[in-house]
């Protein structure tokens, strides 16, 4: 295991890479309406680390200014969510979902909104389908916009002084045969992470029930 | 790219390069990027028949096997094959007319004719007016395993067309999510183990787990539950126990179709068997930990490297399957070269570079080592290379070079020492060749020799020195080169002046050369000549006080004597003569002993060396000896019968005798015993020193002991140096024992003693024994015979002794002729006068007296000779100095002595 990151079970792990699956898949759902394109997206794999260990993650896989959506959310478990891109790939993403007909001017200006759009749609749809899947129900926060560097990222937390984990999540979007990388982190204190595992278990239990 | 065909006619030359043209201008750079890119593409112009191929780049060409001009105008159709699937062409084309993209996957014909599996990716490409220009076509191989059933159409055919494997490698299966029915193909059954026909029927989907490994169980059923709960993607990996227990990898990759709710109805997808894959994973994992190898693949071009889990660990990164150039090269020390690009043209490139492991900050060394694979002309093409730590090498490097430069550092300090040594030494110091050839010579040859040194390289050692001297320094050479033995000589060497200087060497051999060192010695030898003269002249001093002294007492009893004579003589009275005579006569006999002691003591008397019966004269010593001793010394001689004869000069054995008495004497002041005795002894070789003059064999022992204070060892160690005494000045000349020493040494004989303090001292006098018969001398008895006229030339440059000698002839009847030296006695010998005997000093000016007698003898045969000798090196011993009708005679001499000799002489001759 690499520094800064914490023991989760393999069946845990498999499991939340699971739930947050069937969330982005919501969401590439409802992005194929919206652009009108072939969607997919997918998580291949998910991490438990220190916040500080994510900013490093990030940092040894992405050079350069960073884009993210950020929303909090508050139930049995609570924290904020990020859906970070490259600040590159947050063009494509821009144009794959505008349809890819805007002068680079109209990008620009349509940038910030449809990124927050974007960053709604997949961010709600995960935690939306999480806490349905674990029947326990999350309210979010309104999408922000914000760019830097991982430390940014996940140091401009509601709570500064406290070390909290980072669910740190891989996330491929293929939209229209455009391959774009991105980030899904979840923060959240240790209490949050306990919850959430325990629900965790139960969604386990539940689906290997036969 | 795929439409209606039609042949390509011959004004579409015009058009293809108009179309070109089209494309540079509404691509701009990414025309360039398209041509450089590592994927796969071709653009194709739909607006024409045929839609003819404007543009393919190099990967395209390296990807399907055809060349670029060659596709150039000819229809994208050329490209299918007929293995392609019409179905799936239809439905491509389908989809390129509602969206603006299609995709699937496709055989397609090889440039060599044989089909081969790609991923098909059309775009279309429109112009400013939105209209579309071109269809760009991306191109990715698969292997059989990924390749994705083509979407079914509709649920009725399904069952038919899974009754047949759809892909080579690949099962495939469909999960009916709404009845939870599993329908699989033949490929999927064999895989499973399930009855083909069942398979192909439709199975209770609790089937999909019944062969996977129970490990795997659970986590595949959280797998499917996202698929049946709204996930889209499904790819994991699992095992599965085959009908024959085996164990089996096998990968499954699927999707779910939707209904209009967004619902999963239909869950399928592919497996095909990775077991040999997963080994050869397993392998290249274990290798690549085991062997902390890390292995990359980098597209030119591209922004992001394609990693194994081990090339992170050694860059101390995440484990991840891809990073930036930039994250790796980031880590990489600013003097080196960047880990990934800068590749050389070489096929195989190796660097070594520092790099600061992420996680720890650690500076490593790793070597990168890779090839670089050309795709096409004009691409960067790929570089698959390696990386591996060597930073403990790299230490070990450093430490050995570090040790390697202390060492040349304290080598070449070292060598400057001996530099300085060697140049500034004033000894003489080389380097010689085993054969004695110089090989290195230090400057002060020049300044001791006189040699420029440089001039002295390959000469013999030898070259200079003595030639006296030579052969004893070559045999120490050649034990030096031989052997190793380290020797020390000293040897005259031929000096700046043509003289000869005296150099001390010590010399080793090692190593195949000799090495030698050497001292000028000839400073010190003037100092230690200077030293012995002054010794000598402090000798000289000593010797000459001492004699003077006795000299003086003897003299004055002659003198005195004589004088008083004379005043008889003058007044009348001759009858008080006859008792000054005496008494001078005997001052004379004292002195003439003095001398023959000075000269035993540096062993030049003439020995008299006869068969001695030592034992007669010790017997006729004793009474005399008892006198002298005083009252208070007892006198004991033992003296056994049947002694031998010693070979020995008796007056002076009787001197010897009579000085050891003295000693013993005066070693007991208050009295004591003083015994003398004589034995016969045989010596070995044992009972020698080597030193000695004395050999083993037959000896007859002299042995006086006294019962006195003795002696110590110290005094013992120098009783035989000249002029050592412990008597007080002028009682004693030092000479005694030194001589006794002398006259056994020239005997070949030896002087033992044994001396304890407050017991007293024996010394034992060792004589050779006289080999051969013994000869009674026919002692001279009565007054000389009268001579008759005989003619008797006498050659003395003594004038008194020629007065007194010419004398004594007359007084005996004989005509006396003479002659100071030879010049003046050879024409009286070459004269016709008959002359009876030739009386001649050894010691002459000029010609010697035994060479006169030579010369004499040439016209003279025979001529009786009688030498007179006070001292003569030549003459000391008697027997190998005189021929036949020769006689010598010592001064000084008694006068009837000297009668009777020239009587005993001539009288023969006459007859």
């Amino acid at each position: 295991m690499a520094q800064g990151q914490i023991e989760l079970e393999v069946l845990e792990r498999d499991a939340l890479t699971e739930l947050v699956n069937i969330g982005v898949s919501r969401a590439a759902a409802s992005l194929r309406k919206m652009v009108g394109e072939q969607v997919l997206l997918s998580v291949p794999s998910v991490e438990v680390v220190s916040r500080t260990g994510a900013a490093a993650l990030i940092r040894e896989r992405e050079h350069g200014e960073l884009v993210a959506v950020r929303q909090d959310f508050e139930g049995v478990f609570s924290g904020r969510a990020l859906l970070i891109f490259p600040q590159a790939n947050s063009l494509s993403l821009v144009h794959a979902v505008s349809g890819g007909a805007l002068s680079p001017q109209e990008t620009a200006e349509m940038e910030q909104e449809a990124l927050a759009e974007t960053g709604n749609v997949v961010l709600n749809s995960c935690l939306a389908t999480m806490a349905n899947m674990l029947q326990e129900p999350l309210t979010m926060s309104l999408p922000e916009v914000i760019r830097g560097d991982g430390l940014v990222l996940f140091n401009s937390s509601t709570q500064p002084g406290e070390e909290g984990v980072v669910l740190f999540l891989y996330i491929n979007f293929a939209i229209n045969d455009r391959d774009i990388r991105g980030y899904i982190a979840m923060l959240m204190d240790l209490p949050s992470l306990e919850a959430l595992r325990r629900l965790i278990a139960d969604f386990i239990a539940r689906v290997t029930a036969d | 790219m795929v439409q209606s065909e039609a042949p390509v006619q011959e004004s579409d030359a015009a058009r293809q390069a108009d179309a070109v043209a089209r494309l540079r201008a509404l691509g701009g750079p990414l025309f360039d990027a398209f041509s450089a890119s590592g994927a796969a593409l071709c653009v194709s112009d739909p607006s024409r028949t045929g839609e003819p191929i404007v543009f393919a780049n190099a990967a395209f060409e390296a990807l399907t096997g055809h060349k670029a001009v060659d596709l150039a105008g000819q229809s994208a159709r050329i490209l299918l094959s007929d293995a392609s699937d019409p179905a799936v062409v239809a439905a491509l084309e389908e989809d390129l007319e509602r969206t603006k993209s299609a995709r699937s996957d496709i055989q397609l014909r090889h440039g060599d004719g044989t089909p081969f599996w790609c991923r098909l990716a059309v775009t279309r490409l429109v112009d400013e007016v939105d209209q579309t220009a071109f269809h760009l076509s991306i191109l990715s191989p698969i292997p059989p395993e990924q390749i994705e059933p083509h979407p079914p159409q509709e649920a009725a055919g399904t069952g038919a067309r899974l009754g047949r494997p759809i892909t080579g490698g690949a099962g495939a299966w469909e999960w009916d999510i709404a009845s939870n029915v599993l329908v699989a193909d033949v490929r999927f059954a064999a895989l499973y183990g399930l009855d083909p026909a069942k398979a192909a029927a439709g199975l209770p989907a609790s089937a999909f787990y019944e062969p996977m490994h129970p490990d795997d169980v659970l986590r595949m059923k959280i797998a499917v539950a996202g698929m049946m709960n709204g996930a889209e993607v499904f790819a994991r990996d699992y095992r599965i126990v085959g009908p024959d227990g085996a164990l089996r990898w096998v990968s499954a990759r699927g999707r779910t179709w939707l209904d209009e709710g967004d619902r999963p109805i239909r869950f399928s997808g592919v497996l095909a068997d990775i077991t040999d894959q997963k080994r050869v994973e397993e392998r290249l994992r274990v290798a690549q930990s085991a062997g902390g190898v890390g292995t990359f693949e980098y597209l030119s071009g591209f922004g992001t490297v394609e990693v194994s889990e081990q090339f992170c660990r050694l860059l101390g990164l995440h484990p991840a399957d891809s990073l930036p150039v930039r994250t790796i090269n980031s880590l990489v020390h600013a003097d080196d070269p960047p880990l990934i690009g800068n590749w050389s043209e070489a096929d195989v490139t190796q660097k070594a570079v520092r790099i600061r492991r992420a996680n720890d900050g650690q500076e490593r060394w790793l070597t990168v080592r890779g090839e670089h694979q050309a795709h096409a002309a004009g691409d960067g093409g790929s570089f698959t290379g390696v990386i591996y730590d060597v930073t403990d090498a790299k230490l070990a490097e450093a430490r050995l070079r570090i040790l390697t430069e202390s060492l040349e550092e304290s080598i070449v300090e070292r060598t400057q020492e001996r530099d300085r040594i060697w140049n500034l030494s004033r000894d003489l110091l080389f380097v010689a060749s085993n054969q004695g050839r110089f090989t290195a010579l230090n400057p002060a040859w020049s300044t001791v020799l006189g040699k420029d040194h440089n001039d002295l390289l390959g000469a013999m050692v030898t070259a200079l020195i003595h030639p006296d001297d030579a052969e004893a320094a070559r045999s120490h050479l050649r034990a030096a080169a031989s052997q190793g033995i380290a020797a020390e000589f000293d040897c005259r060497m031929l000096g700046p002046d043509g003289d000869w200087r005296w150099i001390s060497w010590t010399v080793t051999g090692e190593a195949g050369a000799i090495f030698g060192s050497g001292r000028d010695l000839t400073q010190r030898r003037a100092l230690e000549d200077q030293l012995r003269q002054s010794q000598k002249m402090e000798a000289v001093g000593q010797l000459t006080g001492g004699i003077a002294h006795d000299f003086n007492n003897m003299l004055t009893g002659i003198l005195g004597g004589i004088d008083m004579v004379r005043k008889r003589l003058q007044t009348g009275r001759p009858q008080d003569a006859e008792r000054f005579l005496e008494a001078a006569s005997q001052s004379g006999q004292r002195a003439a002993a003095l001398t023959h002691r000075l000269l035993a003591f540096s062993r030049r008397q003439s020995l008299d060396t006869r068969a001695t019966d030592v034992g007669a004269l010790v017997a006729s010593m004793s009474e005399l000896m008892s006198r002298t001793m005083g009252e208070q010394v007892v006198v004991e001689t033992s003296l056994p019968a049947e002694l031998w004869h010693a070979a020995a000069d008796p007056s002076q054995l009787e001197s010897a005798i009579l000085n050891l008495a003295i000693n013993a004497r005066d070693a007991m002041p208050r009295g004591g015993r003083l015994a003398i005795s004589v034995a016969n002894r045989t010596l070995g070789a044992s009972d020698l020193d080597p030193a000695e003059a004395a050999k083993p064999g037959e000896y007859v022992e002299v042995s006086v002991s006294d019962t006195g204070m003795g002696m110590s060892r110290d005094v013992v160690a120098k009783v035989f140096e000249p002029f050592y005494t412990t008597k007080p000045i002028g009682q004693g000349t030092g000479l005694g024992l030194s001589m006794i020493y002398g006259y056994m040494q020239q005997l070949n004989g030896a002087v033992r003693i044994d001396s304890l303090e407050g017991k007293g001292t024996t010394v034992r006098l060792l004589l050779p024994r006289h080999s051969g018969a013994v000869e009674t001398p026919s002692a001279p008895a009565g007054t000389p015979q009268q001579g008759r006229g005989e003619t008797v030339l006498v050659v003395e440059d003594d004038p008194s002794v020629r007065l007194l000698v010419l004398q004594v002839l007359q007084e005996l009847g004989y005509r006396g002729l003479e002659a100071p030296d030879a010049d003046h006695a050879l024409p009286l010998l070459a004269s016709q006068d008959k002359i009876d005997l030739l009386v001649t000093d050894v010691g002459l000016p000029g010609l010697n007296g035994r060479q006169l007698a030579e010369i004499a003898r040439e016209s003279r045969p025979g001529l009786p000779v009688l030498f007179i000798t006070g001292y003569a090196l030549a003459a000391v011993d008697q027997t190998t100095f005189l021929d036949a009708g020769m006689q010598m005679i010592t001064k000084p001499f008694d006068i009837d002595e000297l009668g009777h000799r020239i009587g005993a002489m001539i009288a023969p001759s006459l007859n």
